[in-house]
């Protein structure tokens, strides 16, 4: 993208009335494969590319976007974006404002070890078949009935060019891997869907594991469908939760909530709103072991950027320090409302989209208990390891998460599994109730929703083993 | 020459078979929050797919920018390299229409970016704490194919969703056409006050977990509706995605009282569509009709794995609805809550997830307004709870459905949907104990 066009289209925006300007050229190249039952289905490319232009105008947003980068049809999107801003700013009480920030001048890549384009994407295809073939899939009397692998890379590129001076160049490349095993025997069924994203080069297939990771989960099937009892009657016992399980409540129990245009009702009707409108800053919501970060530089992650969409530079944000709530997670608007400085949580799906606040890598931080040491204190209780279904209100305080590989603990020993346990649970409850946080912090690949066109975004989740005391299963 | 017949000209040569879809779409939308307009949009879009096979292989591209040769000549080369597909089906001989339906109004609307015509006569300062957003797309599409597929097609849609607040609680609607008619956005917006304002007098009461009597308006009908359509594509049975894998036509899986459609030829609605996206004509169907499953939904390739007929639903590698109806019942709107006497009244839904897809067992989180029904009256309101169930046992349990059919998409209802309000005798509730 010529530097050059995007300065003279945001100079365009300013001399036609915008107080503030700015523009991004957003491209992502993708090569995508599926495999079904060891056969590969196809293949495809994804080239999705152009600029969009955010203006502000007497208070009012106006954002457009076009895919034709041509200095014409560019200022014409500029014009549209100054109508809509306009527009926007007549039906409005209080004019919008950013908060001051120091603009952002920086270009950088992530490295691949093994680029993607080092090798022709037919041997990718080899590649992920090999793996896929090699996963022995039908146990005992369990039959795998349907086995879909998809693969991913993708080169996503950005020029953001604002009118208070930010520069910002990046290319983030991306690899990732969706599966879907479904599995039965005699009258029982079910299913395991799993995801898993960095950001590098082709590398990070290797690092993946993929082979182990498919095989564990297809030995969660055989555990689900063929070994596991129901647990007899719901009752009050501690819970020692898996690290996949930890990270996926963290990302929805408190990154979601934390997350200031949803504590300000600007996504009221869509994601809804957030129990931090009543609950402030310095609020104990949970336990001293509870410290949860979202973190966007952390190196390789699936949710990484250095500088956000907004040209801000990022950095890791504690959003629960010890139990107790802190800072929220904030775009430029959204600061300017609560008198803070931006802490870079803008970001944009494409060029479609406005740069809207967002999670990154959030993670419920680890401490110092080994898996083993979490069991052998209690006396009764579940160890849940994986989950299929989970949901949480809008706002986010009524949560659940049901087990597809989950055990019985007796004396400190876990015993028999036990099929789909449930653990509905209130966000207060539950971070209150952790009495022990491990060491073992893992991290697991999600593409989070909200926004309106709704803008899926490559975020980590992440979180060790924790235990919960005493509370309810059914 | 025209973008499609350059991209025709480029790729001909090199496959078998192919199929060049361009859609050009001019956008508008108004987002608002706190009965304040937050951003206006506006988007100028044009999405190129291309579709190849060679030797029974398949590969597809699709690419936003207006020059696509690099796009394509990665994809021819590549095709070569894969290997046959077990989808792979030879494209069918063309026999679609061409269906349009524009609205001179909202092209006027989307070019002018008249916000006043959008949102002018909606009153947002009478209301409270009104979020929402207002959607107004003007399209027009072309399909050509090997096998002799042309078609160019044109539409409009006007479609948004509203949420407002009176304290605490809420109240949400929605709407969706291919006409401007700003009375929709009135009327859903008058609902939306309506419930939350009837919500805001009556006591709050916490729901106990248990199997609870229920009436589910059309924003609630929409969403969990839309995934046993979901679950009548070949395409979720092959993948495993889907609780009626077992079932064939003929076999009964609900209430007799329930008839579900796919209808493509609806012209009111948005995905209306003459042609699917293999040039076959569109038809409207019965997916299930009084409690009996009629078949699954099918392109050429899920019909050739299944030994079914294409029903005219191709997306070009799985099958996919275009609008869907259910049919309405008996129950008039003053009604309703006499038929329901004692037990809940749920008017919006989201979150819906599944723990075994091919069991169909799911849960769904209530939002907005909840009524506490005793016999017959609305005693008490609540909210926040969870439906947790079997579909299987939801179908099963339609006692009766309304007797108007609302025209319902939002955030968690992607296809366009006409439904009316649906009686539950049983269903299952939970939420967290403490």
């Amino acid at each position: 993208m010529d530097q050059e066009i995007l300065g003279e289209i945001v100079d365009f925006a300013l001399s036609s009335g915008a107080s503030y300007a700015e523009a991004r050229y957003h491209s992502i190249r993708s090569f995508t494969t599926y495999i079904l039952n060891n056969q590969v289905l196809g293949a495809s490319y994804g080239d999705s590319e152009g600029v969009s232009i955010r203006v502000l105008v007497n208070g009012g947003l106006g954002f457009a976007s076009t895919s034709i980068i041509n200095k014409e049809n560019l200022i014409d999107t500029v014009k549209k974006a100054i109508s809509a801003a306009r527009a926007s700013s007549m039906s409005r009480r209080k004019p919008i404002t950013l908060s001051p920030e120091r603009p952002s001048r920086i270009k950088y890549r992530v490295l691949e070890k093994i680029p993607l384009n080092s090798i022709p994407d037919e041997d990718k295809i080899d590649e992920l078949k090999d793996i896929v073939k090699s996963v022995e899939l039908n146990r005992g009397p369990m039959k795998v009935t349907s086995y879909t692998v998809s693969y991913e890379d993708n080169v996503e590129e950005k020029m953001i060019i604002n009118s208070e001076g930010a520069l910002v160049e990046s290319i983030i490349p991306r690899v990732e891997v969706f599966y879907n095993i479904s599995a039965s025997a005699g009258d029982r069924n079910a299913n395991r869907w799993n995801q898993l994203g960095v950001t590098g080069g082709l590398e990070a297939l290797k690092n993946m594991n993929l082979h182990d990771v498919i095989d564990d989960d297809v030995n969660s099937l055989y555990i689900n469908i063929v070994k596991a009892q129901q647990l007899p009657s719901k009752s009050r016992m501690d819970v020692v939760l898996s690290p996949e399980i930890v990270a996926l409540s963290t990302h929805e129990a408190a990154g979601h909530p934390s997350e200031a245009d949803r504590v300000l009702g600007r996504e009221a009707a869509q994601a809804g709103l957030s129990y931090r409108r009543e609950l402030k800053e310095g609020y104990k919501i949970g336990s001293e072991h509870v410290t949860i970060i979202d973190d966007p530089t952390i190196p390789g992650s699936y949710g990484f950027y250095l500088v956000d969409d907004e040209g801000v530079q990022a950095r890791p944000k504690v959003l629960i320090e010890k139990g107790v709530l802190k800072e929220l997670l904030h775009n430029r608007e959204t600061a300017s409302v609560f008198g803070v400085n931006s802490n870079a949580s803008a970001r944009a799906m494409d060029y479609r989209s406005e740069p809207i606040v967002r999670m990154s890598n959030t993670y419920l931080a680890p401490r110092d208990y080994d898996f083993e040491e979490l069991v052998e204190d209690v006396n009764e209780g579940i160890y849940m390891k994986k989950y299929m279904e989970w949901n949480i209100d809008d706002y986010r305080w009524g949560a659940r998460y049901v087990g597809l590989e989950a055990y019985y603990i007796k004396n400190g020993r876990i015993m028999h599994p036990l099929r789909n346990v449930v653990l509905e649970i209130t966000t207060k409850e539950y971070y209150s109730s952790i009495d022990a946080v491990g060491k073992d912090l893992t991290f697991y690949a999600g593409t989070c929703g909200k926004g309106e066109p709704p803008q899926p975004l490559p975020v980590w989740m992440g979180g060790p083993h924790v235990r919960l005391k005493n509370v309810e299963v059914k | 020459m025209s973008l499609v017949d350059d991209i025709v000209k480029s790729v001909r040569d090199k496959v078998d078979e192919y199929l060049v879809s361009v859609r050009e779409s001019k956008k508008f939308m108004v987002k608002l929050s706190n009965s304040e307009v937050t951003v206006v949009q506006s988007w100028i879009e044009y999405d190129v797919s291309l579709y190849i096979t060679k030797n029974e292989r398949i590969a597809v591209t699709s690419y936003t920018s207006r020059d696509p040769r690099e796009a394509i000549a990665k994809t021819a080369t590549l095709i070569d390299k894969l290997e046959k597909s077990p989808l792979y089906a030879k494209l069918p001989e063309p026999n679609g229409e061409t269906l349009n339906y524009m609205d001179e109004d909202i092209i006027d609307i989307i070019e002018n970016g008249d916000i006043e015509n959008v949102i002018g006569g909606l009153e947002l300062n009478n209301y409270q704490g009104l979020s929402g957003a207002i959607d107004l797309t003007a399209w027009k599409s072309t399909l050509k194919g090997s096998n002799g597929a042309e078609f160019n097609q044109m539409g409009t849609s006007f479609n948004g969703y509203v949420r407002i607040f009176r304290g605490e609680v809420s109240g949400q609607w929605a709407w969706t056409s291919t006409s401007y008619d700003l009375n929709m956005a009135k009327r859903a917006i008058q609902v939306a006050f309506e419930l939350a304002d009837e919500c805001s007098k009556l006591p709050m009461e916490k729901v106990d977990p248990g199997r609870y009597r229920v009436l589910l308006s059309p924003m609630v009908v929409a969403n969990l509706i839309s995934h046993v359509v979901a679950s009548a594509s070949a395409g979720s049975v092959i993948l495993g995605f889907s609780f009626l894998h077992g079932y064939k036509p003929g076999d009964s899986v609900a209430s007799h009282v329930l008839t579900l459609r796919d209808a493509p030829r609806d012209r009111s609605m948005p995905d209306f569509s003459g042609h699917d996206d293999e040039g076959i004509i569109t038809r409207d169907k019965a997916i299930i009709e009084n409690g009996v499953f009629k078949g699954f939904l099918h392109n050429t390739k899920t019909a050739r794995l299944m030994k079914e007929e294409t029903t005219g639903n191709a997306g070009w590698i799985l099958p996919r609805p275009f609008n869907v109806l259910v049919e309405p019942g008996s129950l008039k709107p003053s009604e309703m809550l006499e038929a329901l006497g004692d037990g809940l009244y749920i008017t919006n839904n989201w979150y819906t997830r599944f723990q075994n897809y091919l069991e169909g067992r799911f849960s769904s989180v209530t939002r907005d307004a909840l009524f506490i029904v005793k016999n017959g009256r609305a005693t008490a309101c609540s909210s926040r709870v969870r439906i947790s169930d079997l579909m299987p046992n939801l179908l099963y349990a339609i006692e009766d459905l309304g007797s108007e059919v609302w025209p319902i998409q939002w955030w968690e209802v992607e296809t366009p949907s006409k439904v009316p309000f649906m009686l539950v005798s049983e269903l299952g509730i939970t939420r967290p104990e403490i």
